[in-house]
């Protein structure tokens, strides 16, 4: 058997490194200003928020229901969402953080990166 | 026997339902995907000492299946479901090395796993490895709850073990 | 596990040996252009210089600009690129057979799109002013550049300038050993060569009937180039009036189609083409493209059918919301 003070110790270490790298990550800011919007790991829609000028939104849809994403000048958050948790929602803004804003429910994630993500977005408009 | 030890499971996986359905009433304390009190653990941990692992993986299933269903998320199982899989498991090698006296251990350790298995789903589920920097965060959160719910479970286990309703060990 | 460590080894690889995305915002022509460049950034103020110069001499309301005093002396000589310009539009007007006519000018300022103030030209003012239309009737010769235009006619290159400008900008590029670049000249893309990491460029094609996109077009080394009545319209007793003028009426083209994407090697050409090939109608255009070899197509019409060229099949996507729209593929037999 361990002791009980053991096991203090051993959760007591476990909880400092995580309290430690929780207070590190808050504090590491974002490492761009290319907010990128991923549904179910596929890259959406990217807007550069140090490029917009006029506040904005957005709607993202899916099988269990909608997003809609408000877009201003160097933020952007979930205004509005009809998700059970409403988590996102209440995530606020989303300005220079390394956590992303997280819709599970609907499987959203919005993440500042520092290009938009290469892999799926559009390139241009034709128009 | 048998129908006292179904009564007994299923009165059990009842009360743990109607802890989770209060619970999702509770505002979210702070906006992070994944932190809450996880009250219903007290049910699953009591019952990992009063019972055993069997009971205790059908009281599990039944309660995060039914309780996928009343919150209407049946995205939630999948996090709900690989999370308390892989907390069980945790509290299956716990057990042996656990006194009646270290349950709060369980509970914490349980939590933590809890919250890998959440996180691990959440990545795959979104394809985001970048989500893993929320798991200091649910860490933090889950020991501090899974303190408070363990030693919650501790002193109910070190009570009702003397009741004959749980004098039953497979 | 496997996906994570994969995805650090991209990060790696992507970081490593991409060269760097540099990017410029001009606002010129009435429009804004966003250059994207993966390279040397000194080009870009190159590319910005050309902008500007070639805007300076095709503006058709700049005092002092080539085009300016052409028009309003009669007769004139261009330079430089303007000069390639006209010649290549005058080509052009002669290959679309008039569907394209640069010397529609007069029309169209007469329904006010050229200022803002819309308005519907009372038939008889129409009909004396669109007797001056014919790019036949200008005389230009390619070698000195001298022009004359005949009396009350006035030219406008707006209708290709913008196409010839991203192609320049694109020989710009690829003459300072850049192998990857992105134009978008206010919505008319052109393409050098893929993106860094080998993949096709991404080009969204408008929903002309909303704000969302029809669909997808994958590129490499081509230019894509809508015409559309969305862009700039006015309303008038419930009817709708467009920007884009049937030189053979003076009205706004009613052929069908609401929307025409070009897709080709050269800007000048594609730019050119959606607007004579949104005059034409479908039936005209897809038998215009029949006959060519140098470009593709997407026309939407006003019954909110897609039609494509045969050669973009493997290449345009409907966009998810748009997957219930009947698409047909137009074939060469």
């Amino acid at each position: 058997m361990i002791s009980t003070k053991k096991w203090v110790a051993i959760i007591g270490v476990i909880l400092l490194l995580s309290a430690g790298a929780a207070l590190y990550l808050s504090f590491r800011g974002a490492s761009g200003t290319v907010a990128n919007v991923y549904q179910d790991g596929k890259c959406i829609y990217s807007v550069d928020l140090s490029e917009v000028e006029e506040p904005f939104t957005l709607s993202v849809s899916c099988e269990d229901g909608t997003n809609t994403i408000a877009i201003e000048p160097g933020r952007i958050c979930i205004q509005d969402a009809d998700c059970p948790d409403q988590v996102c929602v209440k995530s606020g803004w989303l300005k220079n953080s390394a956590s992303p804003i997280v819709c599970l429910p609907h499987k959203l994630v919005i993440r500042l990166e520092n290009s938009p993500d290469s892999a799926n977005t559009i390139d241009a408009v034709a128009k | 026997m048998q129908t006292k030890r179904l009564t007994r499971d299923a009165l059990l996986a009842a009360i743990a339902l109607v802890i989770f359905v209060v619970e999702l009433q509770l505002p979210s304390p702070v906006p992070i995907p994944g932190v809450k009190l996880g009250l219903a653990n007290v049910i699953t941990v009591a019952s990992m000492f009063l019972m055993g692992p069997g009971d205790t993986l059908m009281i599990l299933l039944v309660r995060i299946l039914l309780g996928s269903i009343f919150a209407g998320q049946m995205m939630a199982l999948i996090y709900s479901l690989s999370g308390g899989m892989l907390c069980f498991l945790a509290m299956l090698l716990l057990r042996r090395i656990l006194t009646m006296r270290q349950i709060w251990v369980c509970s914490v350790i349980g939590a933590i796993f809890h919250n890998i298995g959440q996180v691990l789903a959440a990545m795959a589920v979104t394809s985001t490895p970048q989500l893993a920097v929320y798991l200091p965060v649910l860490l933090v959160s889950g020991i501090i709850t899974g303190v408070l719910t363990g030693l919650t479970a501790q002193f109910a286990a070190n009570r009702l073990k003397l009741h004959p309703f749980f004098s039953h060990k497979p | 596990m496997k996906r994570l460590a994969a995805f650090l080894l991209m990060l790696v690889l992507l970081t490593g040996c991409a060269p760097k995305q540099v990017s410029t915002t001009v606002f010129a022509m009435d429009t804004v252009m966003k250059l994207s460049v993966y390279g040397d950034e000194a080009v870009l103020d190159e590319a910005e210089a050309l902008i500007h110069q070639l805007e300076a001499q095709v503006s058709v309301t700049r005092e002092g600009s080539e085009l300016y005093s052409l028009n309003h002396t009669g007769s004139g000589t261009v330079t430089g690129h303007a000069k390639e310009l006209l010649d290549r539009a005058l080509a052009l007007c002669s290959r679309t057979d008039g569907a394209l006519d640069i010397s529609i000018y007069p029309v169209v300022r007469s329904w006010g799109f050229t200022t803002g103030e819309y308005r519907v030209p009372d038939e008889e003012a129409l009909a004396s002013l669109l007797s001056h239309v014919d790019y036949k009737k200008i005389d230009f010769d390619a070698g000195s550049g001298a022009v004359s235009l005949s009396p009350d006619m006035e030219i406008d290159l707006g209708s290709v300038t913008k196409g010839y400008l991203s192609s320049c900008l694109i020989a710009l590029f690829r003459e300072n050993g850049i192998t990857s670049a992105l134009v978008n000249l206010g919505g008319n893309v052109q393409a050098l060569g893929t993106k860094p990491d080998g993949s096709l460029w991404q080009v969204a094609v408008q929903d002309p009937k909303n704000d969302s996109y029809l669909g997808v077009l994958s590129i490499a080394d081509q230019a894509v180039i809508t015409s559309g009545g969305y862009e700039r319209y006015f309303e008038e007793d419930g009817k709708t009036y467009w920007h884009i003028i049937d030189p053979a009426t003076g009205a706004p083209a009613q052929s069908g189609l609401i929307s025409v994407t070009i897709v080709g090697t050269d800007g000048t050409t594609c730019d050119a083409l959606s607007t004579a090939l949104f005059v034409m109608g479908l039936e005209n255009a897809a038998d215009f493209w029949t006959a060519s070899d140098d470009f593709e197509a997407i026309f939407v019409t006003e019954d909110n059918t897609v039609y494509i060229t045969q050669g973009l099949q493997d290449s345009f996507t409907l966009s998810e919301d748009h997957s219930k729209m009947e698409l047909q593929v137009i074939t060469r037999d």
